[in-house]
C-alpha cells in the first residue's frame, strides 16, 4: 500500500557514523479518500431523497355560483371512500335508482374498475369522489392519484352525501 | 554468492488527487445541502405519482397529524416575525423582541394563540418535550374559533407570494382535512399543493 516508506537509509552499518533514519514524507491517503466518499454518499442521499413531491389540488370557488347543467347519472361513477381503506362505487345510476354497490380495494382493483367504466362510458365520463367521515387523508390522496393514473380529467371532490346515498352505504360504514 | 532479492512492495498509488476530488465534491454537497428543519410533529405523508417538486421558498405549510391536530409554519424568518406582529395586532396582544426572536426560529408550531407566550418562554428542550395541542380549526370562518384562517391571512399579509402546501398524515381522518380546506376556501384560496412522497407510476404510464 501507499504507506509510509520504510526503506529509508542506514543506521546499522558497523563502524560508520550513526545517521538519523531518513523518513519518507509520504502519507497514506487511502483512509482519507474512503472517508471523503463516505461523506459524499451521505450528503447525496440526504439531500435528494429528502425532497417530497406535491400534487396540486384546485377546488371550485365557493363565492362564485356557476350554474351548470346537471350531469346525467348514466355518465357518472360515484366513488365513496369508506372505512378500512375500502372503496364503494356505483356507476351509471343515481343513488335512488337502486344501483348495484360494488366494493373494491385500493390498488389494481380500483384502477381496473375506473378504467372499465371509463371505457364503457367514453368521452363524458365523470367521477364524483365522496369521502365519508370514516375515510382518511391517505384515501383521498390515493384516489386523486388514481385519477392522474387513469387520466380521468373530469372529477369532483364532494363531501356532502345526499340522503339516498347515505342510505345506500349506511351498512358499509358501521 | 548471495542472490539479490528484488525489494518487495505492493503496488503504490498516489491517492492525493482522488482525495482532493472527494473533498471538493464533499464541500460542494455540504454547501448546497438544505437540512430538514425540526418539525413540531412527525408526519408520514401518503405517496403519489406526481412529480412536481415542492418549491423551496415562499411556502406556507399546514400540517395535519394523525390525531387531527393542525400545525402551521412559513419559511422565512423575517416573514415569521412580521406575521406574528400582524397576528398580535389583530388580537390586541404584544410580544417582546425576545419572544419574536424565539418565534422566528420555530419552523412550525401548533398552539392556540393564548398559549404561545408561555410556550416561547420555555427552553428549547422543554419546547421539544411539550405536546402541542394544535391550532384551533373548525369548519367555519369565524376568526374567534378558527385561528388557522387568521394565521393564513396574516402570513399572506407578511408575504403575498406565499404558496400553500398541505401536509397530511396517512391516518388523519377526512373531516379534519375538510376543516383545513374550508378555512382556506373561506379566504378564497382555491389552489394549493398537497405534499406527498414520491412513488413510481405504473408500468407504461406516461404523463401528458
Amino acid at each position: 500500500m501507499a504507506s509510509i516508506d520504510t526503506g529509508g537509509g542506514g543506521g546499522n552499518h558497523k563502524g560508520g557514523k550513526v545517521r538519523g533514519k531518513k523518513m519518507s514524507t509520504r502519507v497514506d491517503m487511502t483512509p482519507m479518500v474512503d472517508l471523503g466518499f463516505l461523506l459524499i454518499t451521505f450528503f447525496i442521499l440526504a439531500t435528494t431523497l429528502n425532497k417530497p413531491s406535491s400534487m396540486t389540488l384546485n377546488v371550485p370557488d365557493k363565492t362564485e355560483k356557476v350554474e351548470n347543467e346537471p350531469i346525467k347519472a348514466s355518465k357518472v361513477m360515484t366513488v365513496f371512500l369508506g372505512k378500512n381503506n375500502e372503496v364503494h362505487y356505483i356507476a351509471g345510476k343515481a343513488a335512488n335508482e337502486d344501483p348495484e354497490l360494488k366494493t373494491v380495494r385500493f390498488g389494481q382493483e380500483l384502477r381496473s374498475a375506473i378504467l372499465d367504466n371509463k371505457n364503457r362510458i367514453g368521452e363524458q365520463f365523470v367521477v364524483v369522489i365522496k369521502p365519508t367521515k370514516e375515510s382518511t387523508y391517505r384515501n383521498m390522496v390515493d384516489i386523486l392519484d388514481e385519477m392522474a393514473i387513469t387520466k380521468s380529467k373530469r372529477y369532483a371532490l364532494v363531501d356532502v352525501l345526499t340522503p339516498d346515498e347515505e342510505k345506500l352505504i349506511a351498512d358499509k360504514l358501521k | 554468492m548471495p542472490i539479490v532479492k528484488p525489494k518487495r512492495s505492493g503496488p503504490v498509488m498516489d491517492m492525493t488527487a482522488m482525495c482532493d476530488m472527494a473533498f471538493l465534491l464533499l464541500s460542494f454537497f455540504i454547501m448546497t445541502a438544505q437540512f430538514k428543519e425540526q418539525e413540531a410533529a412527525a408526519i408520514e405523508t401518503p405517496t403519489s405519482i406526481s412529480g412536481i417538486k415542492v418549491p423551496d421558498k415562499d411556502i406556507m405549510t399546514i400540517s395535519l397529524d394523525k390525531d387531527g391536530k393542525v400545525y402551521f409554519g412559513i419559511d422565512n424568518q423575517q416573514n415569521r416575525v412580521a406575521m406574528l406582529e400582524y397576528m398580535a395586532e389583530a388580537n390586541g396582544i404584544s410580544f417582546t423582541d425576545q419572544e419574536k426572536k424565539k418565534f422566528s426560529i420555530q419552523s412550525s408550531f401548533g398552539l392556540p394563540l393564548n398559549q404561545l407566550k408561555s410556550y416561547l418562554a420555555l427552553k428549547p428542550e422543554q419546547q421539544k418535550a411539550l405536546k402541542q395541542p394544535g391550532i384551533p380549526v373548525d369548519s367555519t370562518a369565524n376568526p374567534q374559533t378558527n385561528q388557522l384562517a387568521q394565521w393564513v391571512y396574516n402570513a399572506r399579509k407578511a408575504n403575498k407570494d406565499l404558496r400553500i402546501a398541505v401536509k397530511g398524515d396517512n391516518l388523519s381522518k377526512f373531516p379534519n382535512f375538510k376543516n383545513v380546506l374550508s378555512s382556506l376556501q373561506s379566504q378564497n384560496i382555491n389552489k394549493f399543493n398537497l405534499i406527498t412522497g414520491t412513488e413510481a407510476p405504473p408500468a407504461g404510464w406516461t404523463n401528458d
